[in-house]
Formats: C-alpha cells, sequence, structure tokens
C-alpha cells in the first residue's frame, strides 16, 4: 500500500427521517483495492457512495479523500471531486448529446470554457475517445452517434467509458449490475475490476453474493450500520454463508419494501428479491 | 425529464400549439392529455432518436441556448451611443426608492383600490374569454363538426375567420373601443375578452383535433349518441391541458389589465403610469411591490392547483379521496359565477354602455368613414413594416437570449439565483410601456429602446418557463457532473440546459410571435413600425388610415405566426 488512503469514512452519520440512513461508518480504502458494499434494499449502500464522492455531507463525522478534508473552496473541492468517479445506478448520460460530447463531458473539470463550448461545435479529442471505447468494447463508429440511438448495453458501457476518460482514481460504483442480464453483468464486473490497478481502487455496491469473484475485500451494511469488513475469501465456506445469512436476515420479499424508509435518493427499487438472498451453493 | 419533453412524447410534434399554452406544465400536461390523458409520468429512457443524424456539424442543444444573446453584443456597442446622461440620477433615485415604498395611508388606499379594480377586470376580462373561447373552440374544432353534423369545412372558415381577432393586441381594441363608447369600466373587460377568447378557442380547437379518435370511433360504433360520445371520449383526456392553460390565460389577464390601466382605461396601471410620470418613485413602488405580491401569489396559487388537480398523488387510492378532485373542480366553477356578477356590479361594468357609447352615436349615421386613398398610400409602408419587424427581432433576441446566460452566470451563488429570478417577476409584472419610459430617463427614444422594454419585459416570462423546466427535469445529471469536480456553471450547461434547449426555443418561436403582436404596446417609445403609426391614427380620428394599419398589421401576425408554428414543429419534431 503507498500514499495516503483514498477515501477514509470517520464514525460518519447520516440523518434521515426516524431512523439515521447511515450510523458511525468507519471505512478506508487503500490505492488498489477492489471491494464490494453488500447490504439488502435500503441499508444505506446508496447513501454510504453518496458521502463518499461528495453529494451528501454526513450529518456527524468526517470524510478525507486522499488524506485530505473536504476543501471549502470550490476550486480545490472540484479538485478533489475530480479524483473520484462515480457510476450512477441510472447511469446520467447526457441524452441530447452525441456519444463522443458524453465522453468528453468525462474531462470537464479538467478543461475550462473555451474547450468546454467548443466541444459542443465540433469533435474533440476522438482518438483518445475512440480508445476508451474499445477498451469497453464498443465500436469508435458510435462516437458521432446520439446516446439516444444506443441499446441498453451499449449505455452501460459508454458509462463506464466516460468514467475511464475521467480517469479517477478512486471508482465508486451504485449497484451497477442490478438490472443486466447474467452474461453482460459478468462482463461488466470483469472491465470494472480490470480498471482498479493500483493507484486506483474500487467501491462497488451489490445486492447479489454470488458476483464478489475477483473482489478482495467485502463489507456488509445493514440497517445503515456496518455489519462486516472482511476479506472476500472469508465469505467463502459455511461461515460465510452464516455471515451473508445474518446480513440478509429478514430481509424476505414482503419486507424488503419495509425497510425502503431508510433508502437513499437512489435506492434501488427493480431488484428482484430472490436475487438478494444468499446463495451458498457457490461455496 | 418527463412528458413535457418533446423527445419523450412524440405527441407535441403533431400539434405545435400544445406548447403554445404558456408553461411547461402546461404543455406537459397538454401532450399527456394526448398521450392518452395520464397525468405526465416521468420516463427513464426516451425512445430511440433517429439514429444518424445528418447535421454534423450542427452546434449541440445547450449551445443553441446560449446563441441567440450573440445578437445582443453589437447591441452593448451601440448602447452607450444612446445614452443621454440627464435621468442617471433619476435612475438611482427610483431604484432607491424600491427599498423605501411610501406608506402613506392615503396612497396605500389608492393603491389597493386600483389593484382591486385591475383584478376585477382581469377576472372578468377572463372569465368572459374562457366562455367565448369554449364555445368558439368546439365550432372550430373539425372533430367537433365531423361528429356531430358529418362535413369539417365550416371549422376551417371559423379558424381563419378567428385569426383576425386574434391577431389585434388587447391594446387595440381597448383603444378603438375606448374611441367608440368611451371611458367605460366595460371596455376592458371586452377588450381582454375578444383577442383571449379567439387565443383559447385555437388552443382549445387544437387540442381537441390532435387527441385521438380511436375511443370516440368505438362509443359511435356501439350506437352513443354525438354529443355524449364527444363529451365522454375527449372530454376527460382534453380537462389536464386546458386547465393549465386556462389558468395561464388568468395571469396573462392580470397583466393585460395593468397594461390597459396604464393608457388609461383605469385601475393600478394608470396610478403606475401616473406616478412615474411625475417622478413619484416611493408611490410608484407602493403600487408595484402589491403588484408584484399579488402576481407571485396567483401564480403559486395556480401552480398548486394544477398539481393537485392534474397530477395527484400516485398510490392515492384512498377511499376518501377518489373523485376529490372533480368534485373541487365543480365546485370552484360554480363559485365562479357568483364571483364575477359581485365583481361586475362593484366595477359598474354594464355590457349595455357597449351599445350606447358617443362614438357609436356619431358615427352611427351610417359609418361614414372617410377614405383618403392617396394619404394611405403616402404612408410610408416599408419603413413602418420594416420598423415592426426589426423592433420584434431585436426584442426576441433579449428575450429568448438573456434567461439562460442570466441562469449561468448566478449559477455558483444561491442568492444571485434569487435576484434573478426576483427580476424576472418584476420584469413580467412591469407593463413594458412603463419600462419604456423608465428608459426613455437615460436612453434616446428609438428601435432599441422600445425593443430592450418589450424583451425584457418577455424575458421575465421565458426565464421563469426555462426556470420551471429546470425544477422539473430535477437535479440528478447536474450533480453527476458536480460530483466529478465540474464547476457549478459547466455543470448547468452540459447537465440541465441540453434536455431544455428544444422546448425553451420552441416557445421562444411562440413569444416572437407574441412579441410581433405586442409592438404596438411600446409604439410610443419606438418612434418607428406600425405600432407608433396607429397609435398616432387613432389620436387623430383617422380611421381609414387606421382600418388599413390594423389589416396589414394582422397580415403581418398571421404570417409570423405561421414562420413561428414553422419553427416551432421543426425544433419539437425535428423535422418540418
Amino acid at each position: 500500500m503507498a500514499g495516503p488512503p483514498l477515501l477514509e469514512l470517520r464514525r460518519v452519520t447520516v440523518a434521515g427521517r426516524g431512523a439515521p440512513r447511515l450510523e458511525a461508518v468507519d471505512l478506508l480504502i487503500a490505492p488498489g483495492e477492489r471491494v464490494a458494499l453488500l447490504g439488502a434494499s435500503g441499508a444505506g449502500k446508496s447513501t454510504l457512495l453518496a458521502v463518499a464522492n461528495g453529494l451528501l455531507t454526513p450529518s456527524q463525522g468526517s470524510v478525507l479523500w486522499h488524506g485530505e478534508h473536504p476543501a471549502r473552496s470550490r476550486r480545490l473541492r472540484n479538485r478533489q471531486q475530480a479524483r473520484i468517479g462515480t457510476l450512477w445506478q441510472d447511469l446520467r448520460l447526457i441524452e441530447e448529446l452525441t456519444v463522443q460530447q458524453n465522453l468528453n463531458a468525462g474531462r470537464l473539470a479538467a478543461w475550462g470554457w473555451p474547450r468546454a463550448l467548443l466541444n459542443l461545435l465540433v469533435p474533440l479529442e476522438t482518438r483518445a475517445n475512440a480508445a476508451v471505447l474499445q477498451r469497453v468494447e464498443l465500436s469508435a463508429e458510435l462516437l458521432s452517434q446520439p446516446v439516444g440511438a444506443l441499446s441498453g448495453g451499449q449505455r452501460q458501457r459508454l458509462a463506464i467509458a466516460r468514467l475511464l476518460r475521467q480517469a479517477p482514481l478512486l471508482l465508486l460504483a451504485d449497484e451497477p449490475l442490478a438490472s443486466l442480464d447474467p452474461r453482460l453483468a459478468s462482463a461488466l464486473l470483469q472491465l470494472l475490476l480490470a480498471e482498479a490497478a493500483p493507484p486506483r481502487a474500487l467501491l462497488l455496491s451489490l445486492h447479489r453474493p454470488d458476483l464478489l469473484a475477483g473482489f478482495d475485500r467485502v463489507i456488509g451494511l445493514r440497517q445503515g450500520r456496518l455489519q462486516f469488513d472482511a476479506p472476500a475469501a472469508a465469505l467463502n465456506g459455511p461461515a460465510g454463508a452464516a455471515i451473508l445469512k445474518d446480513l440478509y436476515q429478514g430481509d424476505h420479499p414482503s419486507s424488503a419494501m419495509a425497510a425502503a424508509p431508510g433508502a437513499g435518493p437512489g435506492a434501488p427499487a427493480s431488484v428482484t428479491a430472490g436475487e438478494a438472498h444468499p446463495r451458498t451453493d457457490r461455496a | 425529464m418527463d412528458a413535457a419533453d418533446p423527445t419523450t412524447a412524440e405527441g407535441s410534434a403533431s400539434s405545435p400549439d400544445t406548447a403554445a399554452t404558456g408553461t411547461a406544465a402546461a404543455a406537459g400536461a397538454a401532450c399527456a392529455a394526448q398521450n392518452g390523458g395520464r397525468p405526465s409520468a416521468p420516463v427513464r429512457f426516451p425512445p430511440p432518436a433517429t439514429p444518424r443524424t445528418r447535421r454534423r456539424w450542427a452546434p449541440a442543444p445547450p449551445l443553441l441556448l446560449l446563441l441567440p444573446a450573440l445578437v445582443l453584443l453589437p447591441l452593448a456597442l451601440v448602447l452607450p451611443r444612446l445614452l443621454h446622461g440627464g435621468g442617471l440620477e433619476l435612475i438611482g433615485r427610483f431604484l432607491v426608492a424600491a427599498l423605501t415604498p411610501s406608506l402613506d395611508p392615503l396612497v396605500l388606499r389608492s393603491a389597493l383600490s386600483g389593484l382591486a379594480t385591475t383584478l376585477g377586470m382581469a377576472l372578468l376580462g377572463w372569465a368572459a374569454s374562457l366562455l367565448l373561447g369554449l364555445l368558439l373552440g368546439l365550432a372550430s374544432s373539425r372533430v367537433v363538426w365531423r361528429t356531430l353534423v358529418g362535413v369539417v369545412w365550416p371549422s376551417g372558415l371559423i379558424r381563419r375567420l378567428l385569426a383576425l381577432p386574434r391577431a389585434i393586441h388587447e391594446l387595440l381594441w381597448g383603444l378603438v373601443l375606448l374611441q367608440l363608447v368611451g371611458l367605460q369600466p366595460v371596455v376592458a373587460v371586452v377588450a381582454i375578452a375578444i383577442p383571449f377568447g379567439a387565443l383559447v378557442a385555437r388552443v382549445l380547437a387544437d387540442l381537441l383535433d390532435g387527441l385521438a379518435t380511436d375511443r370516440l370511433d368505438a362509443l359511435r360504433l356501439a350506437g352513443a349518441p354525438a354529443p355524449a360520445a364527444l363529451l365522454t371520449a375527449l372530454g376527460p383526456p382534453l380537462l389536464p391541458g386546458l386547465l393549465s392553460y386556462g389558468g395561464y390565460r388568468l395571469e396573462c389577464a392580470l397583466r393585460s389589465a395593468t397594461l390597459l390601466g396604464v393608457f388609461g382605461l383605469g385601475g393600478l396601471g394608470t396610478d403606475l403610469r401616473l406616478t412615474l410620470q411625475s417622478l413619484e418613485f416611493q408611490e410608484l413602488w407602493t403600487g408595484l411591490w402589491l403588484l408584484l405580491a399579488v402576481m407571485l401569489l396567483l401564480e403559486s396559487g395556480l401552480g398548486r392547483l394544477r398539481r393537485r388537480w392534474l397530477m395527484p398523488p400516485r398510490l392515492s387510492l384512498a377511499a376518501g379521496r377518489v373523485g376529490r378532485r372533480g368534485r373541487e373542480m365543480v365546485l370552484a366553477l360554480l363559485a365562479l359565477l357568483p364571483l364575477c356578477l359581485l365583481v361586475a356590479r362593484a366595477l359598474a361594468v354594464d355590457p349595455r354602455a357597449l351599445l350606447a357609447g358617443p362614438g357609436l352615436a356619431a358615427g352611427g349615421g351610417g359609418w361614414s368613414i372617410p377614405f383618403d386613398l392617396p394619404g394611405l398610400l403616402a404612408l410610408p409602408w416599408p419603413a413602418l413594416i420594416g420598423g415592426t419587424l426589426s423592433l420584434t427581432l431585436l426584442a426576441a433576441a433579449v428575450a429568448v437570449g438573456l434567461p439562460p446566460w442570466q441562469l449561468l452566470l448566478a449559477a455558483p451563488w444561491r442568492p444571485a439565483g434569487i435576484v434573478v429570478r426576483l427580476g424576472w417577476a418584476l420584469g413580467r409584472l412591469w407593463p413594458p410601456p412603463l419600462t419604456a419610459l423608465l428608459l426613455l430617463l437615460v436612453l434616446q427614444p428609438g428601435v432599441i429602446t422600445a425593443a430592450l422594454a418589450l424583451g425584457l419585459h418577455n424575458a421575465g416570462i421565458l426565464g421563469r418557463l426555462l426556470a420551471e423546466g429546470l425544477a422539473d427535469a430535477g437535479p440528478a445529471r447536474q450533480q453527476a457532473l458536480a460530483c466529478a469536480g465540474v464547476g457549478p456553471r459547466l455543470a448547468l450547461l452540459y447537465g440541465c440546459f441540453p434536455a431544455m434547449a428544444r422546448p425553451y426555443l420552441a416557445y421562444g418561436a411562440y413569444r416572437a410571435d407574441v412579441m410581433l403582436r405586442e409592438t404596438v404596446v411600446v409604439g410610443l417609445v419606438g418612434a418607428t413600425g406600425l405600432g407608433s403609426q396607429l397609435l398616432e391614427s387613432l389620436s387623430s380620428f383617422a380611421w381609414d388610415q387606421l382600418l388599413a394599419l390594423v389589416v396589414v398589421y394582422a397580415l403581418l401576425t398571421l404570417i409570423g405566426e405561421e414562420i413561428s408554428d414553422r419553427a416551432r414543429r421543426r425544433l419539437l419534431g425535428g423535422g418540418p
């Protein structure tokens, strides 16, 4: 492990209506780590990611990015946040622009106004964009297409490609696999895992404990609290199954909705309850 | 992103007038009406746009929002030359007076009574225009004629005839009626009701004809009588669009009633003008703040009603709430009638006065209008028309170009955003001729001064639409960019403007058409164009000139309407 941790949460609490959405969470992510974030719907996964990327300010506790507190000056803070890239569950692509312009939107934090405006007028940095498209296995011919013309799988890949253009150190991903078919899900997961080589790191929230291969570390959230933080290997075998069972305890189809009040703004609603159950047959 | 976004609701392409209904919410509701009457539900992914766009070189949508303001650059170069130093101190006094409005009970009482008169005129004019518009709208709808009578052509004929009252601004109606019947409270009401009624009729007919007719056909095939089938099949899907447009027209009626007052038809507008001309700025601001408060209350109240009636909260199937909004609407309508009667009584509005005016009595002997053809031809027509057009285009550039830049500039600071929105509210409510008078304190009269007055007023209207659109679209994409370290202005440009660009420009095209009609309002200051000539002819009782000018004006407006319709269809539908 070299350098300061990319993300550090110290006793982070986020207040919610009634129960807190996060409660006294401690977390440290070092360069090179690939961390999976598990938990049932409404456990606080999205809230934790929102705190990590600066969308939410914790009501108590503190967040450190690269060993630094969030800066007060907007310019410095922007520079800090540019090192954190988020893959949103709803992708948040800019529908009205072309693939090329969307990819360049990943560079906006580094660009000034002149290039940002020029990007809306002429194709910019075509070679770099073609290269990232290739990394996510999309054709460079798509560059001039409007995003509205892409299929669902292509959009997912494009969102990852935009993240690669941003070139952040810390990659955050909020349920990126939730609505995908199994083959596409594992392909995208491999892509993200491969990008998380040092000095980068990956924090990815998941519903399904059957996709943990390739992660170094797994953390579990339950009702806003950190339930466990263990090496991925520890989750194999019957002991791991017990941990997972504990994590999803009470998360039956009927009660999954009841847990919703604590859900974050982007809390997933589209996951079938069957997937949320631990699958011990892998072990 | 809601159904107001044209890419998600293909309905708006077939009927561009849904975008003319005033607010994004209105357009959204109108689209929803065409999508089967359901309130606009959020759409996650719009249907794929046409792949392979042919315009590779074209500026992207967010840039389109920034381009109109480029016209203002040369304007900024010319402006210093128009300045005359004399009035700067007065402008300063005017601005300072905003903070210290007069609280003298006498002034307050006069302002309040003026406000009551203006409100009453607006309410009556609006109610009459709705009634008129409903009848005329049904009469100019193809579906109605086909279902009830079996022939379609009368609808087209009526629609074309209605273009004339629509093309003439309410101020002209007011001034002409003023000459004919004298200063009567009823004049302002009728002046508002005629053009507004024709506008409502057009929107209603377009909405009606834009609805899918499969349900109507099904009912007819099942043997339902024509009127019942029409009401059952088309009534419910029509309601949201009609309601939100009707509410929007009430806001317009308040603005118009104020404007008519400025030209001497009574109410607060008259007070505002008198206090401005006598440079009593503190008294002026008393009236202005009152008017602002009433207008903001009205806008937010109407917005709340719209949301309550049109977008019932999801999963609200609790037994007590079923049918609630229907009952409320009926009650509100029932309450409106006695209210109107009371207001009419209080204002002494008497329709009979229309038939017994001095102007009519004088001209009654055979309507002897002097006709002086050489005199008519001697009018400088090209200059008049050219002046009107350049005034319209300049004003449109100001109105469409300013708001996006104002939002961008204010983006990093929340207080600045509030100041910008307050400025828009003042611009909306402040009648353009008063702005023009104010500008005359520091600028020389001319096209640019008039265009600024007209443009700033309309910028207030367009700015509000832009802000509403942003609120509807939600902050998700902007937040995503901000979380990646993008500054607030660029996050706004890339996150929010792309979706707003086309609907906003389409509305801008519609507004430009309205501005063409409104040029008469700033005619006094413009010193050019048909508007100023019209006012001159009117005050010198040159009826033949007036008639010719009105006809030319109406023609111009109709052409402008056609052009703006096409522009809108292109912007919203992506095709001609």
